[in-house]
């Protein structure tokens, strides 16, 4: 499978030739089984420029010491647990960090309300079962599994999404670093190199609080909503202009300042004042995440180029805008007409956007 | 010409409360052994270096101007300051130490205010420049390796020169003429030995002192500073006061990481140390912090200086590694991690031999003349403020309490008239820590309290704030606080858009005019407070009363009783005037809570501005209104039994309403005349009772009209509402 035949190739397949330019380049000691030097894996996480003029893209905008604290608890074989809001980057830079230490990120367990007990631990394939016995060959090993014989990272998404007893199967696997088969009497032993990313959610409704067993067996790493505007307009128009090339979006990547323009209304609708301060605003209900800006510019990016002349305008953006605003009927509709007009309104330079607003 | 320094001085340049300086002072020390040591600090200070064995770190040294004690200022050393560790060591050997820098007297006076300003941080420019956000943590990697201080030394004096040339505009001629004296003390330790000498001075100032110019031309610039008399004490300090955060403008940010690492370096544990520590804290909170999590924390701050290429964890990867691992990501925790450790809270001790500060020696003084014992079993004591003894103590314990030294409780449940009080003294030993504390406000406490007031009026934002500070000054008998106080007390008045506010501010007022006469402060100018108070509350009264719910009414009838009892207290005439026609004015507007309105008729009939026929008119008015009736009823009778029993007429007009209400009604209305009648003494409620039981005496006067049946009926309601509100 080559990059251009998938619609989102993972990430040590995207970035294999910064990965390779990084391992190539790496002179420092790697920890067993990884592929580069943790000081590689943090430069490759926050961009940088090699000794042989690779240049190595920021995946991560924002503190370093995060990044470092992260990584340095994979060094430690401690697992790392990411806590933030709904679209503080937790997966992203999960999976970013098991590509380059591993090499692989696909060893992923995704929590949901339904995920089982043989999703973190093994299954088994039955007609084997039936067929032969209970033999190691039956076992349908789980992700987790896979990662401790080979000593590599394994991911678990939305962690605290797992039912209590689910989550609560870890405790082994962190403690012990080994999984028992009971039905076999064996037990499968991690080899140096493997540990896990989980990610969590803290704000969002339906999760199911890690018990603090399980809690106490985590380097707890706890990632912000990007700190300045410019960093999350940076954040946004690069990432809008990646997907909008995966997708093959026949559009000019936006101007500056329509990115500009979205940031600033998430931001201030998820402060709850306007960046002066001088306005006090309504919060509406939904997280108003940088991916949710993200998705809102390439929505816009797309409307442009299939129904618009290319370039983003006030009007592609504000569907994007309101679908984003207005979660909860009636009392987010409330809070974004506020907006509308106590803020956008008066912008002289934003009356495209406020007339655009006003016609759906 | 400007010469060379001889060999024999060794140059120290350190970072103030660097625990890494504190080491290279320490070590190059002992490898010169000096015959002089001299230290960054006011040469008046010479004279309590003696004091050193007796005094345990953090300590500071005070000097303050003889002649005018407010002009003070503080030098503070820490255990692991590198001054510090010079006096001890120097101590120790019997080695002179001498402060050498500008004379206190030269610097107190260009500094009123008593506060060292901010300077540029040399130490940690160059930290900062080579990428480092802790100096200290910088300096231990730059610097512990090296294993010969002199060498060292010199490394830093050269980093400073080039600092020096690149900040040449920070270098203002306040340091130029502190650096010129302690060229000149230097060549008066190098007249009076040949021995070494070696100098501990901020890293920033040793370029300056690498070569010598002419004495001349430092003489020059120290001509015609001025000369006073200074005098000074060694005063414990806490790690708090250190911390930037207070305000100190020389201080450091991690005063109990500094002293952890001072401590631990020795035994070479400092980051287990520190995490076991940290461990302690959280389980004194019931957080769970467990060895194992230790462990952890310990591993991945080695893991992060690793990854960060620093030799050892600093306090940024120690507190990363305590948040990731101790505290979950949670940033509270930490934050206690932060306050018990990080600053830390220690305080230092002066033994007693030392001479105490200002402060304390003015109490002192004071406790002595005023032959009033520091006592610790409480005791009670009364005070005739007409006798100036009595009243000196009164002033002492009043002021006391404003540097919140409460070693008197001002006994308020007895009231002895205008001319005593009562106190209930208990001196406690903690009060010494406070009057430490206090002693930054000033050296005596009569310039201490007029520190604080004086602050206090100008923060003060309401009303009662300013009235409350107005009448503490006036208690303190300090005339420049209560010039204060007023100018607020205007401010604030003029800035309330609360009439009520105005108003309960008015009672205080008028207790401190009354006393104003025995306090020594003209009673004249607080009373034109008041009446300023007076005039903006009266017309403001109606309208606050108007269209408001019970809790506001509530306040209001407060605020109208406790300004009626004022303005009896203590205003004039016309004042006296502008209030009756301010309640006058309550009373006929129409659509004004009953509670406050029932007051102020009440107030206006007993003080005879309205007769009693009158009052029965508005009885009458307001009963016919029914839903305003038994608010106005009770804001009317609430607190007068007495007047109900002997004014046959207004008891009539009350027997007239309440023996005219229906079942109904008078029951809606009983809540309210309970809580009316609750408050009756029960004297006077058997009074009452009395009055209703023989009401043919008193009623037959003025009630033509009586019925025997309506009188039965209402004296079974009024006897089972006795009853009923009989506790």
């Amino acid at each position: 499978m080559t990059t251009e035949t998938v619609l989102r190739p993972a990430a040590e397949q995207q970035y294999a030739a910064e990965l390779d330019a990084l391992a190539k380049a790496d002179d420092r000691p790697r920890p067993p089984r990884w592929r580069m030097s943790p000081q590689a894996v943090v430069r490759y996480v926050l961009g940088g420029t090699l000794p042989d003029g690779t240049v190595i893209s920021p995946k991560y905008v924002g503190d370093r010491r995060l990044v470092e604290i992260a990584v340095g608890t994979l060094v430690t074989d401690r697992a790392l647990l990411l806590v933030g809001v709904p679209g503080t980057a937790k997966s992203w830079l999960s999976e970013h960090i098991a590509a380059a230490v591993s090499g692989d990120s696909t060893r992923v367990v995704q929590g949901t309300a339904g995920t089982g007990e043989d999703a973190v631990r093994y299954g088994w394939n039955y007609a084997r079962l039936i067929a032969e016995g209970p033999s190691e060959a039956a076992i349908v090993p789980s992700p987790v599994m896979t990662a401790m014989r080979l000593g590599a990272v394994a991911r678990i998404e939305e962690l605290t999404r797992m039912p209590a007893e689910v989550q609560d199967s870890f405790i082994t696997i962190l403690s012990e670093k080994t999984l028992p088969v009971p039905e076999l009497g064996i037990q499968v032993q991690a080899v140096p190199g493997f540990t896990v990313i989980a990610t969590a959610n803290d704000r969002d409704r339906g999760v199911n609080q890690m018990s603090s067993a399980l809690a106490r067996r985590f380097n707890t790493v706890v990632l912000p909503p990007p700190a300045s505007e410019d960093d999350e307009v940076r954040i946004v128009s690069a990432r809008a202009a990646q997907l909008g090339r995966a997708l093959e979006l026949p559009a000019e990547p936006p101007a500056l300042e329509e990115v500009r323009r979205v940031v600033r209304i998430f931001r201030e609708l998820r402060n709850g004042s306007t960046v002066d301060g001088r306005t006090q605003l309504k919060r509406p209900s939904g997280s108003l995440s940088t991916a949710e800006a993200i998705s809102v510019v390439t929505s816009g990016m797309a409307l442009a180029g299939h129904f618009g002349d290319g370039t983003i305008t006030a009007d592609e953006l504000a569907s994007g805008l309101l679908g984003a605003v207005v979660k909860d009927r009636v009392s987010d509709t409330a809070a974004w007409q506020e907006y509308l007009e106590a803020v956008v309104k008066e912008r002289a330079d934003w009356r495209d956007l406020y007339r655009a607003c006003q016609d759906r | 010409m400007a010469k060379d320094l001889p060999e024999r001085v060794t140059l120290l340049g350190i970072r103030h409360h660097g625990p890494g300086s504190a080491r290279m002072v320490e070590a190059a020390l002992e490898r010169t052994e000096p015959e002089i040591v001299l230290i960054e600090g006011p040469p008046e200070g010479d004279a309590l270096l003696g004091h050193v064995p007796d005094l345990t770190p953090p300590v500071a040294l005070l000097l303050h101007d003889e002649a005018e004690p407010a002009s003070a200022a503080f030098w503070p050393f820490a255990a692991f300051s590198p001054e510090w560790r010079a006096m001890v060591w120097a101590n120790a050997r019997g080695v002179p130490v001498r402060f050498f820098d500008l004379a206190a007297a030269a610097s107190l006076a260009e500094e009123p205010s008593g506060a060292r300003k901010a300077s540029l941080d040399p130490l940690g420019t160059l930290a900062e420049a080579a990428g480092f956000d802790d100096p200290e943590r910088w300096w231990e990697d730059v610097v512990e390796h090296h294993t010969d201080p002199a060498d060292l030394a010199e490394a830093v004096a050269e980093a400073m020169t080039a600092l020096r040339e690149e900040f040449a505009d920070e270098v203002d001629d306040r340091t130029l003429r502190r650096e010129a004296a302690m060229r000149q003390n230097l060549r008066q330790a190098l007249k009076d030995t040949d021995g070494p000498v070696a100098v501990v001075c901020g890293a920033w100032h040793v370029p300056a002192l690498r070569t010598l110019p002419p004495a001349s031309t430092d003489a020059a610039m120290l001509k015609g500073l001025p000369k006073k008399k200074v005098s000074g004490t060694w005063v414990p300090w806490s790690h708090g006061k250190l911390a930037t955060a207070s305000g100190y403008g020389a201080g450091i940010d991690s005063p109990g990481w500094y002293a952890h690492l001072w401590e631990c370096a020795p035994r070479g544990d400092t980051v287990a140390r520190w995490f076991a520590r940290a461990c302690t804290v959280l389980r004194a909170e019931d957080l769970p912090a467990s060895t194992a999590s230790a462990v952890e924390a310990v591993r991945l701050a080695d893991t992060l200086a690793a990854l960060r290429g620093r030799p050892s964890p600093g306090l940024s990867e120690v507190m990363e590694a305590a948040k990731a691992v101790l505290c979950n990501g949670d940033q509270v925790p930490l934050d206690l991690i932060h306050d018990r450790l990080v600053v830390g809270e220690r305080l230092g001790e002066v033994g007693a031999d030392v001479p105490t500060s200002p402060l304390a020696a003015d109490l002192d003084r004071l406790t002595r003349r005023l032959r009033l014992p520091l006592n610790a079993t409480p005791k009670q004591i009364r005070l005739d403020l007409r006798k100036d003894t009595d009243r000196e103590r009164s002033k002492l314990l009043r002021r006391l309490e404003v540097l919140d030294v409460p070693w008197g409780t001002p006994d308020t449940t007895r009231t002895l008239g205008t001319f005593a009080e009562a106190w209930q003294l208990h001196w406690k030993p903690e009060f010494a820590v406070a009057l430490a504390t206090a002693a930054r406000h000033g050296t005596t406490v009569a310039a201490a309290a007029d520190q604080v007031l004086t602050g206090r009026a100008a923060d003060a934002t309401r009303v009662v704030d300013a009235a409350e500070t107005l009448s503490r000054s006036v208690g303190c008998e300090i005339p420049t606080a209560v010039t204060a106080a007023r100018t607020a007390l205007d401010r604030c008045a003029a800035a309330a858009t609360d009439a009520l506010e105005l108003l309960a501010a008015l009672p205080d007022l008028a207790t401190t005019v009354r006393y104003g006469s025995v306090r020594g402060t003209d009673p004249e100018l607080l009373r034109v407070a008041l009446h300023g108070l007076l005039a903006r509350g009266a017309v403001g009264l109606p309208l606050a009363c108007r269209g408001v719910d019970d809790d506001t009414a509530e306040r209001a009838i407060a605020a109208v009783d406790g300004a009626d009892d004022a303005v009896r207290l203590a205003a004039d005439d016309d004042h006296r005037d502008t209030w009756r026609q301010a309640l006058r004015s309550l009373v006929a507007m129409p659509d004004a809570h009953g509670l406050p309105t029932g007051r102020a008729t009440r107030l206006l009939w007993e003080s005879g501005a309205l007769d009693s026929d009158a009052v029965a008119a508005r009885l009458h008015r307001a009963v016919s209104l029914a839903a305003g009736a038994t608010a106005f009823v009770a804001g009317f009778l609430r607190g007068s039994a007495a007047l109900l029993t002997a004014d046959p007429r207004l008891f009539g007009v009350v027997d007239d309403w309440l023996s005219g209400l229906t079942t109904a009604d008078f029951e809606a209305a009983l809540p309210l005349l309970r809580r009316a009648v609750a408050e009756f003494s029960p004297a006077e409620r058997r009074m009452l009772g009395d009055r209703v039981k023989g009401s043919t005496r008193g009623a037959t006067a003025t009630a033509a009209d009586w019925d025997e049946a309506l009188a039965t009926r209402l004296a079974t309601h009024v006897r089972s509402l006795l009853a009923e509100a009989a506790p």
